[in-house]
């Protein structure tokens, strides 16, 4: 795994009374534990990767609690575990990366939430959207409303999201409903306090099992039961959860003097309207506000009478919603219309955009004109206005002096990243063939879409790339190429791609990027990763289905990786032609092999160092060898020839010696200027005999061309 | 109590330590009994990308605030940052554009460029023009540190966040002592001394000098200067001798002469242009360009290059091998047939004929160690052919189309008397360059200009502005060819559509 979390694993131990110091999604996992969880699972993906990963680290702490944890296959396998909590009254949690992992979950989501749950069940979803997202950009909140699954957002701060937690499943036990907690990127991993309770033992669990099964068809997704399921939801389970709602006071109202007009917000967006409010005059520092606040910690399902209680006194309400459809707004307006509340009016995303993250400058935009709009009595609207301008103003000031857009800088591949070479492969391939279709899939691999390879026609989802050629193949003149990541194969491809290609005989080729982890979410372990317990190797499960036409490639080799893909893209033989492309990430590799280098070094070892390099009064400049790399680490610089007004390529003290350079020098013919250099550290005495040897004769060679 | 949250955005590169950099702020501040939140943006940053992090401290020790909490933002706004630190001056320029910067911020910069796939994958330079983000930062910034700091990291063995957060700590503007920093920073076990070390260059240069001004470069001046001084006016002298001086290193005295007889005939139009008002450019472009050409990359060049013994020498100093450690080089070459147009053309025109029959241009890629004798004697051994590079195909093939050029020029430059587009013309000989396929695409580009435009009477015979409307074209078309693939731009605005409603065809 990417990281080691010692020190995290020692927080999730504080008890009663301690301070937690540390990032929202670990307090999350540590509110778990004081909830009295019996199982955990999930699906590594950001921003909810720690939560897995602190877990998969803390095996002493689960087993003095009994609490498993589980890994999961995917979010399909992680939502189904929660189906220990339908018979039995056992507290679980499942986590993923939303919506992309709420997608994959939502068969087992829909049968979870019809059966409904006895033990409280809480989904961890890390709502992936906005600045920095990695996703496609949708919400959450449809889903818990499709399936009826009540849906948490609370206010970004530790002690609050830990009490949501820890509510969370009392309110799924009380309305027999899996609940949603939704954590945005930046509450995910917002760095705050709270203080501790101790960890709860399960009542059952793996130290306290079960002893009878319990059987009872109301369970079971099957008519009749499913009628009665869906009647119990909206009669009992949804009333239930309002009233839970209002009793225990799950979502919050702050008062001000502006009584007339209000905010609705999710109580994720509760820091940045109340900062909004202070840049605009109407807070102090502690979120003591004029204008009165309605906070959502729970967006779904909506309480109509805490609504219209706050809204029959006022002229108007501003809702701040995040995301579209604007299905809170919607619903506001819909309770007030049957509670025949017509004199609020209810402003929403007609001032704030429908689409994109609310920024701190949206909100501030939006509650601006609102204020302008409505005009309460008592507030300085000049002052609105001039700080509007100002805020607005800062962005065109700068972009007037600048003159052009500064460059993106999207993520790439890392220095001495294994996949790069495979597309460099391709890119030669694409060259010589001419053009031809790639599917690609999630993963490190997709940025092959970006500048400077430009290859990948197509990402339709983790582990559906193969799938998504079987349409595309058949219409195409030549084959297709799918690329997919061992992280993609385990999660989906092997069933949904690999197994049904061969069984409909599909005529394809297959690039499966085999860098032994899940390497985006942080390299967390697959079945196939090197050096575990009961691993499987994806060449063996592949033989296992029969493919018969299968070659493993070493990727730095790029003129191999070419004449692979030659082969796969000219053979007349058909079927899936599968070539496994095999080289360990280089952030893991680098994080092992380091600290061994520094170990030998410190001890006085012999160590080779290699780089490459470029001569640079040998490159002329086009460029090429960064088309056919884009590796960091490979560079420019000012041209050191006063004659030469481009600049030159170089290698900069990045570079790990990966090879690639050399090897694409190589196989696309580009130009003498690279090099590798070995830097013998510690040299033993041969080492230093034959260098001082070497330097003598080249020394005397030189003195010699010269004269 | 009151007093505004300070708000502090870290602009990094992914890999850059910016995260741990927000820790330290955490724990120094913590430690110091602020209420402190940080966030981040991390995703995929880990894979290079540009990442952000983002602080607030609120200035009351929690001691004092009785109990009160403030809120603190997750998000930074524009014009509402106090401390912007910036890893790279991109990514300076990146909080810049956001509106981060303003009259309220103290911005604290690395000057270094780490450029982005963008600015370096295009054959023509694309890089971003650094000049501006740094007017752009002076002048809207309260005050801007704006220095090197990749450099004090590189000096003082540590990572830029070490030496970025002892500049922050010397700027004064949070209320952290550098005691405070120092112990945040010995927390976290790994390379605590070089951090230390590159915190205390950072504070130094926050606290003394802000700006380190590059040193000027020290240029050779040959003393094969006699003709030059002689027969080209003084604003060409530099330039002649540096030129001169290598096409003489390149192949031999005669072959520097027969470079200033050719610039001599350039210079010639462009007096009778009047280039004397612009220090003659004309002749200055091509006589720059000329000299690159003429020194053409081919096999006796490059292994030329590669055998000096400062060669092994900047290798060494490249990839940061110390005194004592042996550093063996490795050269990747893969001689084919442009290779062997260098030698003899009598052999050339045999090899030739031969690849014309197998269809196939052989190559051979090897791996020679240069640093070993044998390889560094191959490499002697083809710089010892230079006496007959005269006698090559690829020398009697680029003199030609040198000449062509160089005729076209002086032709329709004394025709037109027009030095913008005498200059047009000289341009194109930038075309010309590389190895291999980029060297042969260019070669045929250059080659229909002269066909199809600069020695094709009726195209010159339309004049001179739609010679150079063309020449211009044509060169942008092949350099950006030379992409080879699509950058990434901002989504179009959308623009409003009117709906327009019609009859049904058929109706009515």
């Amino acid at each position: 795994m990417e990281r080691s979390f010692k020190e995290q694993v020692a927080k999730l131990r504080l008890g009663d009374g301690e301070t937690f110091h540390g990032e929202g999604i670990l307090a999350v996992t540590k509110a778990l534990l004081q909830s009295g969880v019996s199982y955990v699972g999930g699906y590594q993906g950001a921003p909810v990767s720690h939560l897995m990963d602190v877990l998969a680290d803390a095996r002493e702490v689960l087993d003095e609690l009994g609490v498993h944890f589980e890994a999961c296959a995917n979010e399909a396998g992680a939502a189904a575990l929660l189906g220990a909590s339908i018979n039995y009254p056992l507290r679980g949690a499942a986590t993923w990366k939303s919506v992309v992992g709420t997608n994959v979950a939502s068969d087992a989501l829909s049968n979870l939430s019809s059966a409904g749950v006895k033990g409280g069940v809480l989904v961890i979803v890390g709502e992936d959207y906005g600045e920095g997202a990695s996703i496609i950009q949708e919400r959450s909140h449809s889903f818990a409303m499709k399936s009826q699954m009540w849906l948490l957002d609370p206010r970004p701060d530790l002690p609050t999201i830990v009490r949501l937690v820890e509510q969370g499943f009392e309110l799924s036990e009380a309305s027999n409903t899996p609940v949603m907690l939704e954590l945005r990127i930046r509450a995910c991993h917002v760095h705050g306090r709270f203080q501790c309770k101790d960890n709860r033992r399960p009542a059952h669990s793996r130290r306290d099992p079960l002893v009878q099964p319990d059987f009872s068809y109301e369970r079971i997704a099957l008519p009749p039961s499913t009628y009665v399921q869906e009647k119990h939801k909206v009669e009992v389970r949804w009333p239930a959860a309002q009233k839970f709602i209002r009793r225990h006071k799950l979502n919050e109202f702050f008062d001000g003097d502006l009584r007339d007009i209000g905010i609705i917000l999710q109580g994720g967006m509760y820091n940045t309207v109340v900062r909004a409010l202070r840049h605009l005059g109407l807070a102090d520092d502690f979120g003591a506000t004029r204008v009165p606040l309605y906070v959502l910690n729970v967006t779904y399902p909506l309480v109509p009478e805490e609504l219209t209680g706050f809204c029959a006194t006022k002229r108007a309400v501003l809702v701040v919603e995040e995301g579209q459809p604007a299905h809170i707004e919607e619903a506001i307006n819909a309770i007030l219309r049957r509670a025949d509340i017509d004199r609020t009016h209810v402003v929403g995303k007609d001032l704030l955009p429908l689409a994109g993250e609310y920024t701190a400058e949206v909100v501030l935009g939006g509650i601006g004109r609102f204020l302008q709009l409505v005009m309460p009595d008592g507030i300085d609207l000049e002052g609105v206005a001039q700080t509007l301008a100002r805020v607005e103003g800062a962005k065109a000031r700068a972009a007037e002096l600048l003159g052009a857009p500064v460059p993106t800088r999207p993520p790439g591949f890392c220095v001495g990243c294994p996949e790069r070479p495979v597309f460099t492969a391709l890119k030669l391939m694409e060259k010589e063939l001419g053009g031809f279709h790639i599917s690609s899939d999630i993963g490190c691999h997709t940025f092959s879409t970006l500048p400077p390879f430009n290859l990948g026609n197509t990402v339709l989802g983790y582990g559906l790339s193969l799938a998504a050629a079987a349409g595309v193949g058949p219409n195409m003149a030549k084959r297709v190429v799918t690329v997919m990541g061992d992280g993609g194969f385990w999660h989906n491809g092997l069933t949904t791609g690999v197994a049904n290609a061969l069984f409909r005989g599909d005529d394809g080729v297959l690039v499966i990027m085999q860098n032994g982890y899940t390497s985006a979410t942080g390299t967390q372990n697959i079945p196939s990763s090197p050096g575990i317990e009961r691993g499987i190797a994806i060449e063996s499960a592949l033989r296992g289905l029969g493919v018969r036409w299968l070659e493993r490639v070493g990727n730095y080799q790029v003129s191999a990786v070419a004449d692979a893909l030659r082969r796969a893209m000219t053979t007349p033989e058909g079927g899936l032609k599968v070539i496994i492309a095999d080289g360990e990430c280089m952030l893991e590799r680098q994080r092992r092999e380091r600290p061994a280098r520094a170990l030998r070094l410190a001890r006085g070892e012999r160590t080779v160092r290699t780089r490459f390099g470029i001569d640079e009064d040998v490159c002329t400049g086009d460029r090429s060898c960064i088309r056919l790399s884009g590796c960091p680490s490979l560079t420019v610089k000012d041209n050191p020839d006063p004659l030469r007004t481009e600049p030159v390529t170089t290698v900069d003290a990045g570079c790990v010696g990966c090879g690639l350079c050399g090897e694409a020098a190589h196989a696309a013919s580009l130009c003498p200027s690279f090099f590798h250099a070995e830097v013998i550290q510690n040299p033993a005495w041969r080492d230093r005999f034959v260098d001082r040897l070497r330097r003598g004769v080249v020394a005397l060679l030189a003195r010699e061309a010269k004269a | 109590m009151s007093g505004a949250p300070i708000t502090i955005l870290i602009a990094a590169l992914g890999g850059e330590g910016g995260g741990v950099l927000a820790e330290w702020l955490v724990e120094a501040a913590s430690t110091a009994g602020y209420p402190v939140q940080s966030t981040s943006i991390p995703g995929v940053s880990q894979r290079t990308g540009a990442t952000t992090y983002y602080l607030e401290i609120h200035p009351v020790k929690f001691a004092d605030l009785g109990g009160r909490q403030p809120v603190l933002a997750l998000v930074p706004c524009a014009d509402g940052v106090d401390v912007v630190v910036a890893s790279e001056l991109v990514e300076a320029g990146r909080a810049l554009q956001n509106g981060y910067v303003t009259g309220r911020t103290t911005l604290i910069a690395s000057t270094h460029r780490v450029y982005a796939v963008q600015e370096k994958m295009t054959a023509a330079d694309q890089r971003y023009d650094s000049d501006k983000i740094l007017a752009a930062a002076r002048t809207l910034a309260k005050r801007a540190i704006l220095t090197d700091f990749s450099a004090a990291a590189r000096e003082s063995g540590a990572l830029i966040n070490a030496v970025l957060f002892g500049a922050l700590c010397g700027a004064g503007v949070l209320p952290l002592s550098r005691e405070h920093c120092e112990a945040a920073m010995r927390k976290t076990a790994k390379g605590a001394e070089a951090n230390l070390r590159g915190f205390a260059a950072g504070l130094a240069l926050a606290v003394g000098k802000t700006a380190t001004a590059p040193a000027a470069k020290a240029k050779r001046r040959p003393p094969r200067v006699e003709r030059i001084r002689r027969e080209f006016p003084p604003a060409l002298h530099e330039l002649l001798e540096l030129a001169a001086a290598r096409l003489a290193d390149y192949q031999d005295e005669a072959y520097a002469a027969l470079y200033l007889d050719r610039v001599r005939a350039v210079l010639a139009v462009d007096r009778e242009a009047g280039g004397e008002a612009d220090g003659f450019a004309l002749t200055r472009e091509t006589a720059r360009l000329l000299a690159l050409w003429m020194s053409y990359e081919d096999v006796i060049r490059v292994a030329d290059l590669k055998s000096r013994p400062s060669r092994l020498e900047r290798v060494r100093r490249e990839v940061g091998a110390q005194p004592g450690q042996p550093v063996v080089v490795v050269d990747y070459l893969k001689p084919g047939l442009e290779e062997a147009c260098s030698l003899p053309s009598a052999w050339a025109r045999r090899l030739r004929a031969w690849a014309r029959k197998r269809g196939r241009v052989p190559a051979f890629p090897l791996k020679l160690k240069s640093s070993g004798i044998m390889g560094y004697l191959a490499l002697r051994a083809l710089a010892a052919l230079k006496p007959l590079r005269r006698r090559s195909s690829r020398y009697a093939e680029e003199q030609a189309l040198m000449e062509r050029w160089l005729g076209a020029l002086k032709r329709l430059g004394f025709a037109s008397l027009d030095r913008d587009l005498a200059l047009e013309i000289a341009r194109c000989a930038a075309l010309v360059r590389g190895y291999g396929e980029t060297h042969g695409k260019g070669r045929q580009a250059l080659l229909q200009i002269l066909e199809g435009l600069l020695e094709n009477e009726a195209a010159a015979a339309k004049g001179a502005d739609y010679l150079k409307s063309e020449l211009r074209q044509a060169r942008s078309r092949i350099l950006g060819a030379e992409k080879g693939c699509t950058t990434m731009s901002p989504a179009a605005p959308a623009t409003v559509k009117p709906l327009v409603f019609m009859k049904r065809p058929g109706k009515g």
